[in-house]
């Protein structure tokens, strides 16, 4: 450091204009619409699916899911989060960095009086934002959804209670809270990726590519030792806050791993920026 | 630069901290707790202590586990059912499936089941008669003893040492074949829970096999007072409620009890041998290629049209003695032997034995 150091942009200006950049991006918008989407169309079909199917005094699962507030929110959020969201969340921190350093752009920031640290630090808030607001936003759609059709008295869990208003939204705060930590670790492992490369599409390729071969290691029995090692692996216990009484157990194991993905991802990503040429 | 050195310092921790944590979050935790130091106590002291115990206030989770060698798992949906009690034969438990769940609540006069995929509920109004003390219709200590002595006619019962199920210390009673007897399994283990005498956990074990045959047991333990609210039951709004009451109930129970008894005759149901050698022979109405006749008569559609001796084989494995062809099923703790001319052999016993049963039987 000299004694001429730089006047240091103001963090809030930085992180103002990344969010800028981030949602200015057309495919940005298009992929929060389609999450937007979603729910409403998930809530609407399975009504008209289920109508047929309750008319014989029986329910499928899906039916019984888009009746309901609470379920409903969950269950979008469970089957989003396995390949919508990371996909939006992949997305952002591939242009983050190797997005930028494919437009030649990286080279500027890195020279630019921001130290590198400082950049990462806008860069992982800029991916943490983006996919907190995306969980955020497609829960919300979704319970509002399920009030419309079921109204606010029907919160039945899968044990066969029914939690009052309060409780339910409770739930689904707490499975968004949930996925929103397990996509930070997504973005965390993907902008370490973003650091590594000049192309965008490496990103996407390796961290939804990896998704799905986890997906798959996760399905082989005599892997069973690896598995607790996978990020995958309990991502289906998102399901388990519709449990009454809910069991914390694997929840808080879930939580605990993507944690740990967290850490690894940012490290990885913060020896990579300072150990990069400008 | 300092700052990068710093910084790459920091970055290896983290990297360090984060799969030692991934590593940490893998390992089951208090796998290797010594077993525990616990007064002694001899078998009738234990088994009567365990008749006589009353099942307190706990929440718990159960995990069943077969290795039977079949070629499907029979309890793979039965890894962690949660359980409640409130020490007043109040119960509930609650079997978890990937996006729903079975609960069934015991609440001292009803019965609730409720199935979350079905979107059912079935009551079942008993009264006060499906407490323990009524079912057994005998003093508890009295029929543990009776229990005892009729195992020890065939077996060794011991106190095999000390074990930690669920955290609990707990005395394993092991019951042992005796040697004279021919079945395919070595022992039978159960723990029991040295302080509330609550059986822990069962394991089966059979010859030549280090892993159980079937192993059930507590997972996770906690004797407390629970919420009085996990004993209630309301249907939710929507669902189907089926109900079942004890009025149309004997009726329909003689009913039923007087088709299984025709059909049980009709199998020609015998035992021979006794205790741990013990085999049930029966002759099914015709042999396998008139069955086969019949499951084409009455088959509605082609999906029953199904070849039985081809499935027979698919399954089994082909054999052939003094009691003409058949084949044989086995698996780690039992063996069944089917014959062409519709006999069946089935016990926890080897091939020999059934062959042998067979024999007897004419």
């Amino acid at each position: 450091m000299t004694t001429l150091a730089p006047v240091r942009a103001p963090i809030l200006r930085l992180l103002r204009s990344e969010l800028r950049w981030i949602y200015r991006r057309p495919r940005t918008l298009i992929l929060l619409g389609l999450l937007a989407l979603y729910p409403i169309l998930f809530g609407i079909g399975t009504q008209v699916v289920d109508a047929p199917v309750r008319a014989n005094g029986d329910q499928s699962v899906v039916a019984a899911v888009a009746g309901n507030a609470m379920m409903l929110p969950v269950i979008v959020l469970s089957t989003t989060m396995v390949f919508f969201l990371p996909l939006g969340t992949t997305m952002t921190a591939s242009d983050a960095l190797a997005g930028e350093a494919s437009h030649g752009t990286l080279r500027g920031l890195l020279l630019a009086p921001v130290s590198r640290i400082r950049l990462l630090a806008v860069k992982a808030f800029g991916v943490a934002v983006v996919s907190a607001g995306a969980a955020v936003m497609t829960a919300l759609i979704a319970f509002v959804t399920g009030l419309i059709i079921a109204g606010p008295d029907s919160l039945v869990t899968f044990s066969g209670t029914t939690l009052p208003l309060a409780d339910g939204l409770w739930r689904v705060v707490v499975a968004t809270g949930w996925v929103i930590v397990q996509m930070w670790a997504i973005g965390a492992i993907a902008l370490a990726v973003s650091a590594a490369t000049e192309h965008p599409l490496l990103v996407m390729a390796s961290v939804i590519g990896g998704l799905f071969v986890f997906g798959l290691l996760s399905s082989i029995p005599v892997l069973d030792w690896l598995h607790p090692f996978l990020i995958t692996e309990s991502w289906d216990s998102i399901v388990d806050v519709l449990r009454d009484p809910m069991p914390w157990e694997n929840l808080t194991t879930g939580f605990l791993r993507a944690l740990c993905y967290i850490v690894i991802g940012y490290s990885l990503a913060l020896a990579r920026m300072v150990t990069k040429d400008s | 630069m300092n700052t990068k050195k710093t910084a790459l310092a920091v970055a290896g921790a983290g990297v360090l901290a984060g799969v030692v944590g991934l590593g940490i979050l893998a390992v089951p935790a208090g796998a290797d707790e010594p077993p525990p130091v616990l007064p002694s106590i001899t078998a009738e002291q234990l088994v009567e202590s365990v008749a006589n115990a009353k099942i307190p206030a706990l929440n718990g989770k159960v995990s069943a586990q077969e290795n039977l060698g079949l070629p499907i798992k029979v309890l793979d949906g039965m890894n962690s059912a949660t359980v409640w009690a409130d020490g007043q034969n109040r119960f509930r438990a609650t079997v978890p499936g990937r996006t729903s769940e079975r609960t069934l609540v015991e609440d001292g006069g009803t019965l609730w089941t409720w199935d979350s995929q079905k979107n059912t509920v079935t009551k079942h109004s008993h009264g006060q008669q499906a407490t323990p003390e009524n079912l057994a219709g005998k003093d508890p200590a009295t029929l543990g003893k009776d229990l005892l002595g009729l195992v020890r006619q065939y077996s060794d019962v011991k106190v095999d040492g000390t074990a930690r199920v669920a955290t609990r210390p707990a005395y394993e009673l092991v019951v042992t074949p005796k040697p004279t007897e021919r079945t395919l399994l070595r022992e039978v283990r159960v723990a029991v829970d040295s302080e509330t005498r609550l059986p822990l956990r069962l394991q089966v074990l059979a010859n030549g096999q280090a892993d159980p045959a079937l192993k059930v047991e507590f997972t996770e333990l906690t004797v407390g007072p629970q919420d009085a609210k996990l004993f209630q039951f309301t249907p939710p709004q929507g669902a189907t409620v089926k109900e079942r009451t004890d009025a149309g109930k004997p009726h329909n129970e003689a009913e039923g009890r007087k088709g299984l008894q025709d059909f049980v005759s009709g199998l020609n149901l015998q035992t021979v041998g006794d205790g741990w050698d013990t085999t049930f022979v029966a002759k099914l109405p015709g042999d396998l290629n008139s069955m086969l006749g019949q499951a084409r008569g009455d088959g509605n559609g082609k999906a029953r049209d199904m070849d039985v001796t081809s499935l027979l084989k698919s399954f089994g494995k082909e054999v052939s003695g003094p009691y003409g062809t058949g084949y044989v099923f086995s698996t780690k703790v039992a063996t069944a032997l089917v014959t062409t001319d519709g006999r069946v052999a089935v016990g926890a016993v080897p091939e020999q034995v059934l062959v042998e049963a067979l024999g007897q039987v004419k």
